[in-house]
């Protein structure tokens, strides 16, 4: 009996020294501060903000919206002071960092089961040589856009060949048949994928000018011509929200605005090229959160930035993004849910990301689109000859590539 | 014991009153949710759009119909509104569609220099009949037979036209199916605008217009294949015509310039901005357009007048303020002590 009281007086003591230390503990920790830098707009990271609320006071979260941030990633990367800790950004230049050693492979921070639920293209997206350096969250592609004040949705064009057609009958008075960022390689990776050719290949070699991308070119500035001579996101999105094209090539990006426009937006399939049976194939960014070494070299850091990514990884943050951001949810099982299978644009991006090629990871991409970009202002905006200009830039690619090695 | 049964009373009493508020805040939130669902049910019932009709006096020119709801949401940006549609299986009748939520309605003719006083139409088809701005008649039962017209958006047609040309119509149809939108020619007198165009909206499913005048006796070819946008002819003595869809009429927004200090260690500073929140960049890339000093020890940039946000940036974009935003279509004077220490004016 004696014994009894004892134990249990022990108990109680032990309990209450341990619950005063644990309390005491607690007091003392300062709250562990992640920085996270991104390029989103508000609606994405109000929802992110929201899921991590739960995290506070003892994980405080700040996010810094960077326009610059690849760029300035480049620079500070490795410097534990200035570096974020993650950050928000699409997969393409994955490569660079990576080879810079500043990325942590998200395997090491992510449950096993998250990784396996994902959709396969974006593990693909997200992997450079054989380490996966994103959590990938949601993902997009360029969409084929119409008014449907000038088109109902069975005299879309289903083919590249129809689609000239209708830009020639169309475009006259200041209005287009179709227009988009022509001189920008992102918008030409349609032309370039759908011809079966490519900007540069898994080995880090530029093929600006192979056979595909020469016939890719050509064919592709048969557009150009029936399109306005600037070509920059300005111009081009203004001219879809006035009403003033009538078809166009645009990210998920652009969908708010075209709406509050009051534009009565369709979304067709991208019309299939004559030449090779291919749909034009956009290029396919995966947005996601990397995560930096400087950033988990601190164990309470680590254990907060696991946290945070459990969090952002789950179906409900996931859907609630990708209805936020028009963009497809990156994990398989989020296509179960009713929201997603009802948002016309979420499915229509899921379609022709079927088709879509990731952006190339590889470090040698990163100059790839100035090289691309100065190849293609020579051929559609200074009228020079395809051929030699490819050539031109293939060189200048070749050159700038060896200069990084 | 006495002291016992006091504190159990009191206990009780306690218990009690606890259980008893959230009842009461659940009574409440019950009648709310019940107001809450009659007054969504009163405004479901109204329809998507309502039709207004008017008979206006001879001497009421191109009637138009400005329209609201009792909490301020207008039907259309602009007084006078929009122009009514002339009825020409009722002559002396004018009608539009406006959205159901419209409870009032002034019709106003000659550019708006002649009007009614507010008239109640609660989201009900209308039809007022104005034999003077003083005596105006409101029915809920229709004025103009049982059958009412059919309901299309409209586009505008602008004219401008050779002073030779007296009273411009305007002619439209569908080129494919040979539908007339008027019933007989030369078609819909067009309204003499401040600005020398003459203008009149148009059914979107006509793609090909005709505008005439003399009575008909002259007249442009065949305009086919228009788009259902706003556009702009500028028509000639002998008939020819230049078609625009762009407004000559419009203003042009012009450039806005910024000026910017910075930092000592900051540099080659640029310029980067936007129209918030579409997202619209003025410029290309990131870091945007070198800043040039002045001679007044200012840095300085052209920047398109339409945007509101701006971020100024250094070191080859690695070191910037966070996003400034500012008033469209104004000269900044920016000063920057560092990344998050922005100060701006516009004098």
């Amino acid at each position: 009996m004696k014994l009894k009281h004892l134990s249990l007086v022990l108990f109680l003591v032990i309990a209450t020294i341990l619950s005063l230390s644990c309390s005491k503990q607690k007091d003392d920790n300062n709250p562990i501060t992640i920085t996270i830098w991104h390029d989103k707009e508000d609606v994405v990271v109000d929802v992110i903000k929201q899921a991590l609320e739960p995290l506070s006071p003892d994980i405080i979260v700040n996010f810094e919206r960077k326009a610059s941030l690849a760029e300035t990633l480049k620079l500070v990367g490795n410097n534990p002071k200035t570096a974020p800790d993650m950050y928000l950004y699409a997969h393409d230049k994955i490569g660079v960092y990576a080879e810079m050693g500043i990325l942590e492979p998200i395997t090491n921070l992510v449950n096993p089961d998250t990784i396996k639920n994902l959709v396969p293209m974006t593990k693909t997206a997200a992997t450079y040589k054989g380490n996966m350096y994103q959590l990938p969250i949601y993902f997009e592609t360029l969409l084929f856009l119409y008014n449907k004040k000038y088109l109902k949705a069975e005299e879309v064009p289903s083919t590249t060949d129809d689609l000239l057609t209708y830009v020639k009958n169309k475009t006259k008075y200041g209005h287009f048949g179709y227009i988009e960022q022509h001189s920008t390689p992102y918008y030409f990776g349609p032309w370039i994928n759908g011809f079966n050719g490519k900007v540069i290949d898994e080995k880090g070699e530029p093929c600006l000018d192979s056979k595909e991308s020469l016939e890719a070119l050509a064919y592709h500035l048969k557009f150009v011509k029936y399109m306005p001579d600037e070509s920059e996101y300005a111009t081009v999105n203004t001219l879809f929200i006035e009403g003033k094209a009538h078809t166009t090539i645009g990210g998920p990006w652009l969908i708010p605005t075209i709406k509050n426009a009051g534009i009565d937006l369709g979304i067709a399939n991208m019309p299939v090229i004559n030449q090779t049976g291919k749909p034009l194939t956009p290029y396919l960014g995966v947005q996601g959160f990397q995560v930096l070494k400087t950033g988990v070299q601190d164990p309470s850091k680590k254990q907060a930035i696991i946290k945070i990514l459990e969090i952002l990884s789950s179906e409900e943050v996931e859907i609630k993004l990708a209805l936020a951001s028009g963009c497809a949810p990156a994990l398989e099982s989020c296509y179960s849910d009713e929201s997603i299978k009802k948002d016309e644009m979420v499915m229509a991006m899921k379609t022709t990301a079927e088709n879509a090629v990731p952006m190339p990871n590889i470090p040698e991409m990163d100059v790839m689109w100035t090289v691309t970009g100065n190849l293609l202002t020579a051929v559609n905006m200074s009228g020079q000859d395809i051929e030699t200009s490819a050539k031109q830039a293939q060189e200048k690619a070749l050159n700038l590539i060896e200069n990084m090695k | 014991m006495k002291k016992i049964l006091t504190i159990v009373l009191i206990a009780l009493l306690a218990i009690s009153f606890v259980v008893a508020q959230p009842q009461e805040e659940q009574t409440s939130l019950e009648n709310e949710s019940d107001e809450t669902s009659l007054s969504e049910e009163l405004i479901d019932k109204r329809p998507d759009q309502i039709i207004v009709y008017a008979q206006v006096p001879e001497e009421w020119k191109f009637p138009c119909l400005w329209a609201w709801s009792k909490d301020g949401q207008n039907a259309f940006e602009n007084w006078p509104g929009n122009q009514m549609i002339k009825d020409d299986n009722n002559p002396g009748w004018y009608y539009l569609y406006v959205p159901g939520f419209v409870d009032s309605v002034i019709v106003n003719a000659n550019d708006g220099s002649i009007q009614t006083s507010d008239y109640t139409v609660e989201g009900k088809n209308s039809w007022i009949t104005i034999s003077n701005p003083e005596t105006v008649s409101v029915s809920f039962d229709p004025l103009t037979g049982n059958t009412l017209p059919e309901y299309f958006q409209l586009y505008s047609v602008f004219a401008k036209v050779d002073s030779s040309w007296q009273n411009p119509n305007i002619w439209a149809w569908e080129n494919e199916t040979g539908k007339n939108a008027f019933k007989t020619w030369p078609g819909r007198e067009m309204k003499k605008n401040s600005d020398g165009f003459y203008s009149m909206q148009i059914p979107v499913w006509c793609d090909s217009i005709i505008i005439n005048a003399n009575v008909g006796q002259i007249q442009t070819s065949d305009l086919k294949d228009i788009d259902p946008s706003s556009v702009w002819l500028t028509i000639s003595k002998d008939a020819t015509v230049e078609i625009t869809y762009n407004d000559p009429t419009a203003i042009i927004v012009p450039d806005i310039k910024v000026y910017a200090k910075v930092p000592s260690t900051w540099d080659s500073p640029c310029l980067w901005a936007w129209s918030h929140p579409d997202g619209t960049n003025a410029f290309a890339n990131w870091p945007g357009q070198p800043l040039e000093m002045n001679e007044n020890n200012w840095y300085e940039s052209d920047a398109p007048g339409w945007i509101n946000s701006v971020i100024i940036n250094g070191n080859e974009g690695s070191i910037q303020t966070s996003d400034i935003r500012v008033e469209s279509g104004k000269d900044i004077y920016i000063t920057v002590n560092g990344p998050d220490s922005v100060e701006f004016s516009y004098k």
